[in-house]
């Protein structure tokens, strides 16, 4: 009886333990949450996505991230949800917008420079 | 050509200079990349108390909203300066963040309580609907909108710096 009763705590410690299971209503919605959670950072240990980190703000975002998918939200609407809470900068891919036009475009601009005063010195020679 | 290559020599380092001049001399509080003022989510939370469950609509017009836990350490740094800030008369309220009630009123009653009322906020939900990444987080708050919201410890330099110049042109507190 004891070892029954001991066997049976030793499980339960092993369920509370056990990390949390997100359930969804389809097979998409969960490849969704898993691409989701690699696009976002944690916001806490900034070097690492949520899906890598188990920090307790990380955990919550996950669940928040499986209820609102569960929910029916696109992945752009849940996006735009860590975005105005966290800051830009936990997206992993920043956006195309205005203010990083400079970021994406810079480097081509740089090269187009960079070129173009390459040939020009070549004719001048 | 030459001229050309000898102008850009010249702006590269007047363009740093002026950047980095700029950017060290900016005494101006930074709140973030994108901080924008926000409306503060609904919600309905136990006080840690158990005594009643409290809503947006019960938030004072004006208020300070202190993310605390018992766990937290640099809330206890923090707990002197906000004694003294209830003693001046500020509001303060608290977000009592993934903790135990019976904890938290321990700690309150060990060290003194600056909060006019603690809502319990175990599964952290008003605070990931804030924003907010760990403890101690403060948010200045008028009329449901947040205003200021600073991680990290609050004391009288980052007081001075950050929450007075907002609270007076916003005319606060009077």
């Amino acid at each position: 009886m004891k070892k029954i009763v001991l066997l049976n705590l030793l499980f339960s410690i092993c369920f509370i333990q056990g990390n949390e299971v997100y359930k969804f209503h389809s097979l998409e919605d969960e490849k969704r949450f898993y691409d989701l959670i690699q696009e976002i950072r944690c916001p806490k240990c900034t070097s690492g996505s949520i899906a890598s980190s188990n920090a307790p703000v990380s955990e919550d975002l996950k669940n928040k991230i499986a209820e609102l998918i569960n929910e029916g939200y696109s992945d752009k609407e849940i996006k735009e949800y860590a975005k105005a809470r966290f800051g830009n900068e936990v997206l992993y891919n920043p956006e195309v917008n205005s203010s990083t036009y400079l970021l994406w475009y810079g480097p081509f601009i740089f090269l187009f420079m960079i070129l173009t005063g390459f040939f020009f010195r070549r004719k001048s020679q | 050509m030459k001229i050309f290559i000898r102008l850009v020599i010249l702006i590269i380092p007047i363009v740093g200079f002026v950047f980095f001049y700029n950017l060290l001399t900016e005494d101006k509080f930074y709140p973030g990349a994108n901080f924008d003022r926000f409306n503060v989510p609904v919600f309905a939370l136990d006080d840690i108390t158990s005594q009643k469950i409290y809503t947006k609509d019960d938030l004072n017009d004006e208020l300070l909203l202190n993310v605390w836990a018992s766990w937290c350490i640099t809330c206890r740094v923090e707990h002197g300066f906000l004694m003294e800030l209830k003693q001046e008369g500020f509001l303060i309220t608290g977000l009592n963040y993934k903790d135990e009630s019976t904890d938290a009123n321990n700690w309150l009653n060990l060290y003194g309580n600056p909060y006019s009322f603690s809502l319990h906020d175990i599964k952290g939900s008003l605070a990931l609907d804030m924003g907010v990444t760990g403890a101690p987080e403060t948010f200045l708050i008028k009329n449901g909108e947040v205003l200021v919201h600073y991680s990290g410890e609050v004391n009288l330099a980052v007081w001075d710096n950050v929450f007075y110049p907002v609270i007076k042109e916003n005319k606060m507190f009077r």
